[in-house]
């Protein structure tokens, strides 16, 4: 009896060794809803294939709530090894010292998925040549449309309108035929702002956008940004564009849509999915478009939005090594097409689009195409790659509250001149307080 | 009598005292003078940078026309939600103190408001108010034929969140005011009515006179909701949108502190806020003490 309960005792305590031995891993995200589901079964197989390894993946509430706590989280010692953070905050990530530059870390033999990457999506997460993080949910504007509005206000409904002014006569045609209360709906959203001064191809910040140095200043004085409010504005007075009045409501926004308030909505491509099961529950047919761009100039492409993965400082090696193997296994070939089929994020790994072409997924599924066509047509330059800039998220709430003055009624040059000196301002103060 | 020494060892209340001051230390004077150290630096990420700049973060914050845009959003926002509700709340709580059938249920609805958080009223006002789908403009779409853009006018805008904000508190009034109410001395008012004192007379000289103190305590304690509490309608409802016009300081200091890591003029502007609020409650008491009858 004394000898069974020896033996027993000595297993368990070799039990709790080897439980002991697992290393943790701890991942942070902002993903709620029904892609935290999505991540925890990932995660799950993860965990089940790498017996040596536990992750445990947390939601941590939105994009900013995520880095901030990570940030504390930093200050105290006890930093998750992986934190998502969305694209602009990537300036902010590098500057706050607490990530690794994740590339110098990648094991030789993993290094090919490094050069897997989309060009535009490596091009965006390239800052100075290297990756500082692991690109993952990646997304752009698409314009999706009501076909069935279009033909009511007989307009093709195979033909999106393309440009600003074709917006404008689509607008036009579906007010007068009383096709749909309200035309066109987007957030308002500094984001868009920024992808159609991408689109024609301009930049948001000087030294090429904050690729080749620190920016310094901020364009937002610009031509640029004048044809794409002139137009805005225009579709403002004649009640062609419907907003809730909220500053980035999302929500607002597809509601205005998949109520069929309106006639278009140009919103992310991460909601292709989500605009599919609602044209089904609420009975239209839905057609998706690339991004409308300025006449008379060249599309350039868009700025490539979402987040990526970045990895913490001051982790034991084989903590760190742990950390990274499940990075570079959540983001490769297999799980890319899984992410994209469930979510509508672009599937951000060469080798995952050929897989998808295999499986004639696109010809399959039209809407998820125009998504990512638009995407791989944009052209790879310093406008395409998208502004590096420290207090992003301030500069977006300053171009918000100037498309609001100018909705008002306020002088375009004036409240652009505003809104410039305020964001240089902004830029000049964190500027001084990182160095 | 004995009126104190109810314990008999001299230590004995501070070891009891302890609990409350230890938290207290931790969760309120420590963060508070932290507060006014942070005030003093330019802060990156939280903290983890920092650098003394004396007071340059107030001078900012006194210069600066957007500061001084939502000082002033902020006193238009706590004087219209402090007298709204509070006046809203005592005519409501006269006429629920009537005796008249289903005044149980009357009382209920009344109070139903105070039980939702901040956060689903907030929603709810989303829903109701939205220019396109909202109920409201659906309403008067139908009737009177306008569909205002509640949120896009920066008048509306802010004429909505103080409704939201007014709308959420009265409930609390009505409770304060009709316990005030029910424990007036019903002599002095029998004797009025005797007397031939019209209702208004007897509102006006007896029972708000009565209700002073009341009134007194409702005041500094919807003065703090006013400015401490709106941070949900603001965020859920407008952003402090159109332009600013519904940034009131609270929710600055979150989006300074929290959305541009600009932690030290967070810092200052929550300094700012406490001593408006501190300044407040004394003037109050100073001004109240004389006109407060607290009975015999």
């Amino acid at each position: 009896m004394k000898r069974l309960a020896t033996v027993v005792g000595l297993s368990m305590l070799i039990g709790f060794a080897f439980a002991a031995q697992k290393i943790k891993i701890n991942f942070w995200h902002a993903f709620g809803g029904g892609r935290t589901a999505f991540i925890e079964r990932a995660v799950e197989d993860f965990n089940y294939t790498h017996p040596g390894i536990e992750v445990k993946a947390e939601y941590k509430g939105s994009y900013r709530d995520t880095l901030n706590a990570a940030i504390l989280a930093a200050k105290q010692g006890n930093a998750p090894h992986i934190v998502q953070i969305f694209e602009v905050g990537s300036q902010m990530a590098v500057d706050s010292g607490i990530f690794v530059p994740i590339q110098d870390y990648v094991p030789a033999q993993l290094k090919f998925q490094l050069d897997d990457y989309i060009k535009p999506v490596a091009n965006y997460y390239r800052i100075g040549g290297k990756f500082n993080s692991i690109p993952w949910n990646s997304s752009n504007p698409i314009l999706y449309y009501n076909k069935d509005i279009f033909k009511k206000a007989g307009l093709d409904p195979n033909k999106p309108p393309q440009t600003f002014d074709e917006v404008v006569q689509a607008c036009q045609k579906i007010i007068a035929s009383k096709a749909a209360p309200k035309c066109i709906t987007w957030p308002l959203h500094s984001w868009f702002v920024e992808q159609w001064i991408a689109e024609q191809g301009a930049m948001l910040a000087n030294n090429d956008n904050g690729r080749s140095a620190r920016a310094t200043n901020v364009y937002i004085n610009s031509e640029a940004m004048k044809r794409i409010m002139k137009w805005w504005k225009g579709l403002y007075d004649k009640g062609y564009y419907a907003y809730t009045g909220k500053p980035e409501d999302w929500d607002g926004a597809n509601q205005l849509f998949v109520s069929q308030q309106a006639a278009m909505e140009i919103t992310s491509t991460s909601d292709v999915t989500f605009h599919q099961n609602a044209s089904f529950e609420n009975g239209y047919t839905l057609g998706t478009g690339f991004l409308p761009v300025p006449d008379g100039v060249e599309r350039n492409g868009t700025v490539v939005g979402g987040a990526s993965l970045w990895l913490t400082k001051g982790h034991p090696q084989k903590e760190q090594e742990a950390a990274l193997t499940f990075l570079l296994w959540f983001t490769n070939t297999e799980n890319m097409v899984r992410w994209h089929k469930g979510t509508g994020y672009f599937p951000v790994l060469n080798s995952s689009v050929k897989v998808l072409d295999w499986e004639h997924w696109f010809t399959r599924n039209p809407a998820y195409k125009a998504a990512f066509d638009q995407l791989l047509q944009s052209k790879a330059n310093v406008a395409t790659q998208g502004a590096l800039i420290g207090p992003f998220p301030e500069v977006r709430t300053i171009i918000e509250n100037m498309i609001q003055e100018v909705f008002q009624g306020k002088d375009l040059t004036k409240a652009l001149a505003e809104a410039d000196a305020k964001a240089d301002k902004a830029l000049k103060d964190y500027n001084s307080a990182v160095k | 009598m004995e009126t104190h020494a109810a314990y008999k060892s001299r230590w004995l209340p501070w070891v009891l005292l302890a609990p409350t001051f230890a938290i207290l230390l931790a969760f309120l004077y420590y963060p508070t003078l932290e507060t006014f150290r942070l005030s003093l630096y330019r802060v990156a990420f939280l903290g983890l940078r920092k650098k003394f700049t004396g007071l340059a973060n107030y001078k900012e914050l006194f210069t600066n026309p957007d500061y001084l845009h939502i000082f002033g959003n902020t006193v238009v926002f706590a004087f219209f939600v402090v007298m709204l509700s509070m006046a809203v709340g005592l005519a409501l709580s006269i006429l629920a103190n009537q005796k008249v059938s289903g005044w149980r249920v009357y009382r209920i609805l009344l109070i139903w408001p105070y039980a939702l958080s901040p956060a689903v009223a907030g929603v709810i006002f989303l829903f109701m108010f939205n220019p396109q789908s909202g109920i409201v403009n659906y309403i008067l779409g139908a009737t009177l034929g306008v569909t205002p853009d509640w949120l896009t006018n920066p008048t509306l805008a802010m004429m909505l969140i103080i409704f939201a904000a007014v709308w959420k508190n009265v409930g609390y009034n009505v409770v304060f005011y009709i316990a005030g109410l029910q424990n007036l001395p019903g002599s002095v008012l029998e004797a009025a009515l005797i007397d031939g004192a019209t209702p208004w007379q007897r509102f006006w000289k007896i029972t708000f006179p009565l209700l002073s103190p009341m009134t007194f305590f409702l005041l500094i304690i919807n003065t703090i909701y006013a400015f401490f509490e709106a941070f949900p309608f603001v965020d859920l409802l407008t952003k402090g949108g159109p332009n600013n016009a519904t940034n009131i300081l609270i929710f600055n200091i979150y989006r300074d502190g929290f959305e541009y890591y600009k932690t030290g003029m967070a810092a200052a502007e929550s300094v700012i806020l406490f001593i408006a609020v501190v300044f407040l409650t004394i003037m109050q008491f100073r001004v109240g003490e004389g006109r407060v009858h607290y009975g015999s």
